[in-house]
């Protein structure tokens, strides 16, 4: 099972699981009023370029920036 | 809408006692509103991207910016929403009620987007001010929160704080039709039995809905709000948030059916090539080359068509009119012809390129592109402080660096808008082409295309070099949050969307640009025309014994160190602080030549280049060089500064004016100093 990584090494179309956030607190805000907050499933569907990805959270389509997905750890969800 | 102005407002709905024997033998009971300060004020709010602005062009007929991306509203806009006090018209016999009884104004209040009351930027720290900082009396007599039915959890957050408080409000879905597409059916009955208030569904960019969403509006501003959500007796942001999305998901699930699983849709299987690593920038920069491309190539005739329209007929008919008149060969002619035709014809010669511009624009915002855009210039802009989405306004300003100020403002940050407003300026516009192709004939010969091309080369490298500098001084902490986009879905552009927009964004660049321009080349002709000299009649002086001729040979000696010290020179780039076109122009008359492209097109370039040859002291090419660069960094044009000072305000205009001219100076000479070295 993969298991706690960040979201840079994270596995595309996968379900997955937030497990915790070491974002500034503005964005820890702003993804959470998003609905990407610990505990969320959602999956990431797209890498994009400047080395992002495109996060599907509630059947949205969210843009991650690079330096932001090392801030992100999320488990495989079962 | 100005702040205080809302917050110095009467809210509530005064619904007068009807007064007239007429209204009483009517079946609509009560008086009429009229607008004016009792009038209701109802508020969109609501996430970014859900369609507020549309909706509210839609319900006043006004025009305010509108976009397929997040952040296109930042100010405060209000309109009159016209509408009735009862849906239907009255049928009864012997009805005597006047349809003026029955209207109802409320003024409309558009606020910038927000996905919640706490704010991250400052027009979402203004939302937040005009919905829950005033004072009850001052508040909005309703919400109206615009909700993304094809994301409707996204969009309820911020339904959940406003219930939290027991706002007046309601719920209007949007996006319908990307609901439908995505096999997301709303039940709005049990939504708004769910959130606990009315929930219309509307579609504002086709105007579905709207008679629906009225009604409800008017009920509601006569009902007092629901009682305010229950929430946990608690100061934990975490346990509050936890209490809102548990009932955020409740809402979902209650009043939605949709598939356990996401399929992929259209937007994702184009983003899967727009946002690709090696392909997204390939394609933003082809979109971008495309749109630089059919702005200029398409908008050349026009211009041309209008140039020649004022310098030809519409100055020679104003000069036989005042001839006929005994005006002729006098000052006031000068003023009118020279002056006033000059200056509105220069002006109006623009409109065809900024509203292809606008049009482009508009049409890039409308489909969604532009977020998508953002994602793709990300790290590369980030690296000077600024988000991907600043890179348009740079690529807009290579066209026309007006435009390309105004388009600052789809930046969310008031940092981020100045300093891309402040390196604009040293994008190289079409108009500085015209001196560079000229220049490059003169002095370079066959190398005249690559001269031209490196000052391209220059002033990128300028923009970033810029960039860095104002970063690692004035803006340290600019730039560090990391991007977070909500991508909205793909829309096909509208031709009433974008009409709109263009005319909006073409109505504020001659707003401000006509009377700067106008007053400006008004205050060029009349020191053309002051003699320094007695003797010499007002109007009647040869320019380098005009007031404007002394003032230019004053400032010329400030040139020596680059190379171009010779007052007929100076007086050009005098002119063309007004405007770049105006330069060659400008030395035609100073040299009392014609056009370059009259009689004799090589007299003028021979006349400009022994006066380099000698001002430089033998070293033509670099003194040309230096003169090519101080024209690409220094001051665009006065609309651009016009625009500026809109855009960002008067201190920062002038900082940026100031930086533009000592970063002009600066290279000019060291272009000269060390060019005079080699050639």
């Amino acid at each position: 099972m993969y298991v706690g990584t960040d979201l840079a090494s994270a596995p595309l179309n996968t379900h997955l699981t937030l497990l915790e956030s070491d974002a500034p607190t503005s964005s820890r805000q702003r993804l959470s009023t998003l609905g990407l907050r610990v505990g969320t499933r959602f999956s990431l569907i797209q890498k994009t370029a400047g080395g992002g990805r495109v996060a599907l959270v509630s059947g949205s389509r969210i843009a991650l920036g690079a330096d932001l997905l090392g801030q992100l750890r999320a488990e495989v969800a079962s | 809408m100005a702040v205080t102005e809302q917050h110095t407002r009467r809210l509530d709905l005064i619904v007068p006692s009807a007064t007239t024997p007429s209204l009483k033998a009517c079946c609509h009971s009560g008086g009429g509103i009229g607008a004016g300060p009792d009038a209701p004020v109802v508020a969109l709010v609501g996430a970014p991207n859900t369609g507020k602005s549309t909706l509210f062009n839609a319900l006043t007929g006004s025009r305010v910016t509108m976009g397929n991306w997040p952040g296109t509203t930042v100010e405060v806009s209000r309109g009159i929403w016209r509408t009735t006090r009862v849906a239907a018209t009255c049928t009864c016999e012997e009805c005597t009620c006047d349809p003026e009884e029955n209207r109802l104004e409320i003024t409309l209040i558009d606020l910038p987007g927000a996905y919640s009351l706490d704010p991250h930027s400052p027009d979402e720290e203004l939302t937040r001010e005009l919905l829950v900082g005033v004072p009850d009396d001052e508040r909005p007599d309703l919400c109206v929160v615009a909700c993304d039915a094809s994301r409707l959890a996204n969009s309820l957050y911020l339904v959940a704080q406003l219930r939290e408080r027991g706002l007046p409000m309601m719920v209007a879905l949007t996006m319908m039709d990307v609901a439908a597409k995505r096999d997301i059916t709303i039940d709005t009955d049990a939504l708004a039995d769910v959130l606990g208030c009315p929930v219309v569904a509307i579609d504002p960019r086709r105007r579905a809905g709207l008679e629906a969403l009225a009604g409800s509006v008017r009920e509601a501003i006569t009902q007092p709000p629901a009682a305010p959500r229950p929430v946990p007796a608690t100061s934990d942001q975490l346990e509050l948030d936890d209490d809102r999305f548990a009932w955020i998901a409740t809402s979902v699930a209650a009043g939605t059916r949709a598939p356990s699983e996401h399929p992929r849709t259209f937007s994702d299987k184009v983003d899967r090539w727009v946002t690709a690593p090696v392909l997204g920038p390939l394609i933003f920069l082809g979109v971008m080359w495309a749109v630089f491309q059919v702005t200029t190539t398409v908008a050349a005739p026009l211009q041309d068509f209008l140039d020649g329209l004022f310098s030809g007929p519409l100055s020679d008919g104003a000069t036989w009119l005042l001839d006929q008149l005994g005006l002729g060969g006098t000052w006031v002619q000068g003023l009118v012809v020279d002056g006033l035709i000059a200056g509105v014809g220069m002006l109006l010669t623009f409109v065809p390129l900024m509203a292809l511009m606008f049009v482009l624009l508009a049409l890039l915002e409308d489909s969604g592109y532009l977020a998508r855009a953002a994602v793709v210039t990300d790290r590369l802009m980030r690296s000077i402080g600024l988000p991907g989405r600043a890179f348009l306004p740079l690529i807009v300003g290579f066209g026309c660096n007006v435009p390309a100020i105004s388009a600052t403002r789809i930046l969310p940050s008031a940092r981020q808008r100045v300093l891309t407003a402040l390196l604009v300026p040293f994008t190289s516009c079409t108009a500085r082409l015209t001196v560079f192709v000229m220049l490059g004939s003169v002095f370079f010969g066959a190398y005249a295309g690559t001269a031209v091309f490196a000052m391209y080369v220059v002033s990128i490298h300028l923009v970033v070099l810029a960039g860095l500098v104002l970063r690692r001084t004035l803006w340290r902490t600019m730039g560090t949050e990391p991007l977070i986009i909500d991508l909205p879905a793909y829309q096909v552009p509208t031709l009433r969307l974008t009409a709109s927009v263009t005319w909006v964004r073409l109505q504020g660049f001659l707003k401000t640009a006509s009377g700067i321009i106008v007053a400006t080349v008004c205050a060029v002709w009349l020191f053309q025309s002051i003699p320094t000299q007695p003797g010499v009649a007002f109007g009647e002086v040869p320019v380098a014994e005009s007031a404007y001729g002394v003032a230019a040979q004053a400032v010329t000696p400030v040139f020596a160190p680059a190379g171009f010290a010779q007052w007929q020179t100076t007086s050009a780039l005098v002119v063309g602080f007004v405007a770049k076109e105006a330069v060659i122009s400008s030395w035609a008359q100073t040299y009392a030549l014609d056009e370059p492209d009259g009689s004799d097109p090589g007299t003028l370039g021979e006349r400009v280049r022994v006066d380099f040859d000698t001002s430089s002291g033998g070293h033509p090419i670099p003194a040309a060089l230096a003169f090519m660069v101080f024209l690409l960094a220094y001051t665009p044009c006065v609309a651009t500064l016009a625009a500026q000072w809109r855009e960002i305000g008067p201190k920062w205009t002038l900082f940026g004016v100031a930086m533009q001219l000592v970063t002009a100076w600066v290279l000019a000479v060291a272009v000269f100093q060390v060019g005079r070295l080699f050639w």
